[in-house]
């Protein structure tokens, strides 16, 4: 016990201890503004992968650590899309993911926000064209805002949040 | 070549009449004819314990008119590959699963892509292809067209039932309640304990092996950094390394030294990943939360040497693309030599729980005798008694100089599958001051001005932090590619965790599978 208590008091807080966001060129439809207003204290998310490489998947799962810590801003990581008020989609959508994505989508309660985050979720990037892949995300659902980057930084995708819940 | 195992000499006393190539350093190819091919893989893994590391087919259209299929067996340090010509309308080959188990996904992945049936094998359900694939889509023929559209049928997968009193089916996925990646698990139980998992994957097929073959050789690093990215380097460094050794490309040794450290990066940022959610998946947040604390740091390290949290688009054909200063060094040496005394007090408060130790011992045991059935690498196989490290056993970037201590543990349980990654975060962060001290000046870069025929193909093996990664890479026409053959350990990981989990509980089953943590991407490819 003694242990685990100096360990922690070692440690110290390391909430927000890294570079800050570079300016992002996330894009929001014009529509997002007016999305949002249910969801100003807290927002839920559910995060899918269609086909990503699992890069960003990595810095969705960096967003919980300590460092970047999204759930003090009221973000929080959920099991489901029935709990879901955004998807979080990355990659491309694979032929065999296809299905499995519009599901998710019609099993989300309106209304609801749909991120494509990565270049993949946005224009299939290294992926396009590939007789396995069926297109962009957009191409499947409606998308409200893009975050690119082949993995966006976690610092980028939590700045783009905070954004979207100050809905500037 | 004057150097020859015995196994390899045993192989040719048994079987009279082979010729044998030598294509490059410990790698004998033989070239058979297709009835033989059966006695021939039976003898290397029956008698010989050879491990059935590849199989793949290969269209030689338009310049030949056949298809090629090469089995590569891994025994005792070297290669013996075998290949086997189908030719014409038969298309026809004799499966060898029913002895070699390993080859089971392969010959299925073999019969989905390139049409090709392998007789007598016992399961010839779809893998790669969903239900939903029109019959006769086979993408890695010549005459599929890259980007063609495929449309839909309808179609049911059979999944394998096991019926009786009281036993239910749980299905799981594609989607799954974390931030994972998308595969299919089928659950038979009969009250908790877990009689059979049938594991779907494939969901993220995304035709990799097709979008190589538009590539040329120098301009298909991007992609081959993409295939799983958190193996970005492990992946990025084999592709170049086979078309380096095509290229004859001699990488200077400053760019050898320079891809260990990176290498050894990308392993300890992933292994104390892995570490924390091994411990998060018991519900022993305060580890979890340490770790991930640490795998941060170290992922912002990666980002101020290369400008990537990845290591993407640090190395390039024929070396690397970005140089680490002394000052960046010395620095790194100093993070390091933080995060592994932060480490070791962790470890000590980890093993110091009892109830930790508890979940994690006799937990999803993969016998030696099923690893090696199976033929799994790795991480995981080092945890069953399997001692192999590519590192050690086939050198390549500077670990010719470098000396790894193999950490190798028996019980194949989830515990020894967290302590091999233990030992391997100290084993990489010495590793790192090793090079940091031995690191020589020179340049980054290597040309060359030599283009390889068309048909000419190269193997590349290299440890990433998971396991064994295998490239084959073969040459068309005008330095395109013709075919890229990518084996990242996960594929004959898989099968092997349908095994380990029988007899546990469903709660455990989140457990086991981070203890594997495989990779969904670089499995459907």
């Amino acid at each position: 016990m003694f242990r685990i208590l100096k360990k922690s008091l070692k440690a110290g807080v390391v909430t927000g201890q890294h570079p800050g966001a570079a300016q992002s060129s996330a894009s929001f439809t014009p529509q997002t503004h007016q999305k949002m207003l249910p969801f100003k204290r807290s927002l839920a998310i559910r995060e899918v992968d269609t086909g990503s490489c699992n890069a960003c998947e990595m810095e969705m799962n960096a967003l919980t650590n300590p460092i970047y810590d999204v759930e003090r801003f009221g973000v929080h990581i959920v099991a489901s899309p029935r709990h879901a008020d955004a998807l979080v989609v990355t990659g491309p959508v694979t032929v065999n993911m296809e299905r499995a994505l519009k599901d998710v989508h019609k099993q989300t309660p309106d209304p609801k926000l749909v991120i494509a985050l990565g270049d993949c979720a946005i224009n299939c990037g290294v992926f396009r064209g590939s007789y396995a892949v069926t297109g962009p995300v957009d191409r499947h659902i409606p998308v409200d805002v893009r975050i690119p980057g082949c993995p966006p930084r976690p610092s980028e995708i939590l700045d783009v949040l905070q954004r979207l819940k100050g809905a500037r | 070549m004057t150097e020859r195992s015995s196994p390899v000499q045993q192989l040719e006393t048994a079987f009279p009449g082979l010729i044998a190539k030598y294509p490059s350093h410990r790698l004998v190819q033989y070239r058979v004819d297709k009835n033989r091919l059966p006695e021939l893989a039976r003898f290397l893994h029956g008698k010989l314990q050879a491990r059935l590391a590849l199989l793949f087919a290969a269209d030689c259209r338009p310049l030949e008119e056949k298809y090629e299929i090469q089995y590569l067996f891994s025994v005792d340090r070297h290669w013996v590959l075998l290949t086997i010509d189908v030719v014409g309308h038969d298309r026809l080959f004799t499966s060898i699963t029913p002895f070699v188990h390993a080859a089971q996904w392969y010959e299925r992945e073999i019969r989905d892509l390139f049409g090709l049936i392998p007789q007598g094998h016992p399961d010839l359900r779809r893998l790669v292809r969903h239900e939903h694939w029109p019959k006769g889509t086979h993408p890695l023929r010549k005459d599929f067209l890259w980007d063609k559209t495929i449309g839909r049928q309808q179609g049911e997968y059979r999944f394998r039932h096991i019926e009786g009193e009281g036993v239910f089916e749980v299905p799981v996925g594609p989607i799954h309640a974390g931030i994972i990646e998308p595969g299919h698990f089928r659950f038979s139980v009969a009250g908790e304990p877990i009689m059979q998992l049938e594991i779907r994957h494939f969901w993220k097929h995304r035709g990799i092996e097709k979008l190589f073959e538009q590539q040329t050789l120098t301009s298909g690093l991007p992609l081959a950094e993409r295939i799983s990215g958190d193996t970005t380097l492990g992946h990025g460094l084999a592709y170049c390394e086979a078309v380096e050794s095509l290229l004859h490309l001699e990488v200077p040794r400053r760019a050898r030294y320079l891809r260990s450290l990176f290498l050894e990066l990308e392993r300890l940022h992933n292994h104390l990943g892995d570490v924390g959610a091994i411990c998060n998946d018991t519900a022993y947040t305060l580890a979890h939360a340490h770790c991930s604390r640490m795998k941060e740091q170290v992922m912002q390290l990666n980002d101020r040497l290369t400008g990537s949290r990845f290591l993407r688009g640090a190395l390039a054909i024929g070396g690397v693309a970005k140089d680490v200063s002394a000052i960046q060094r010395s620095q790194l040496v100093d993070v390091l030599e933080t995060i592994e005394k932060d480490f070791a007090e962790l470890e000590s408060i980890i093993f110091a729980n009892a109830s930790l130790t508890d979940r994690l011992e006799t937990t999803g045991v993969l016998t030696e005798r099923t690893a090696w059935d199976h033929g799994v690498v790795g991480v995981v196989g080092r945890a069953s008694g399997m001692d192999q490290d590519v590192r050690r056993d086939r050198p390549f970037a500077a670990y010719n100089e470098l000396a790894v201590n193999v950490v190798c543990y028996r019980y194949g349980d989830v515990r020894a599958r967290l302590r091999v990654r233990m030992d391997e975060i100290h084993e990489s962060i010495r590793l790192m001051g090793e090079i940091r001290n031995k690191i020589p000046a020179g340049p980054l870069l290597a040309s060359s001005g030599h283009q390889p025929r068309p048909r000419e193909w190269a193997l590349s093996a290299v440890e990433g932090w998971r396991g064994e990664i295998l490239y084959f890479v073969m040459v068309g026409e005008d330095g395109h590619i013709h075919r890229c053959k990518v084996r990242d350990p996960s594929f004959p990981n898989w099968p092997a965790i349908q095994w380990a989990v029988i007899g546990n509980i469903i709660p455990d089953f989140p457990l086991i599978n981070k203890s594997f943590n495989l990779s969904y991407a670089g499995n459907d490819l």
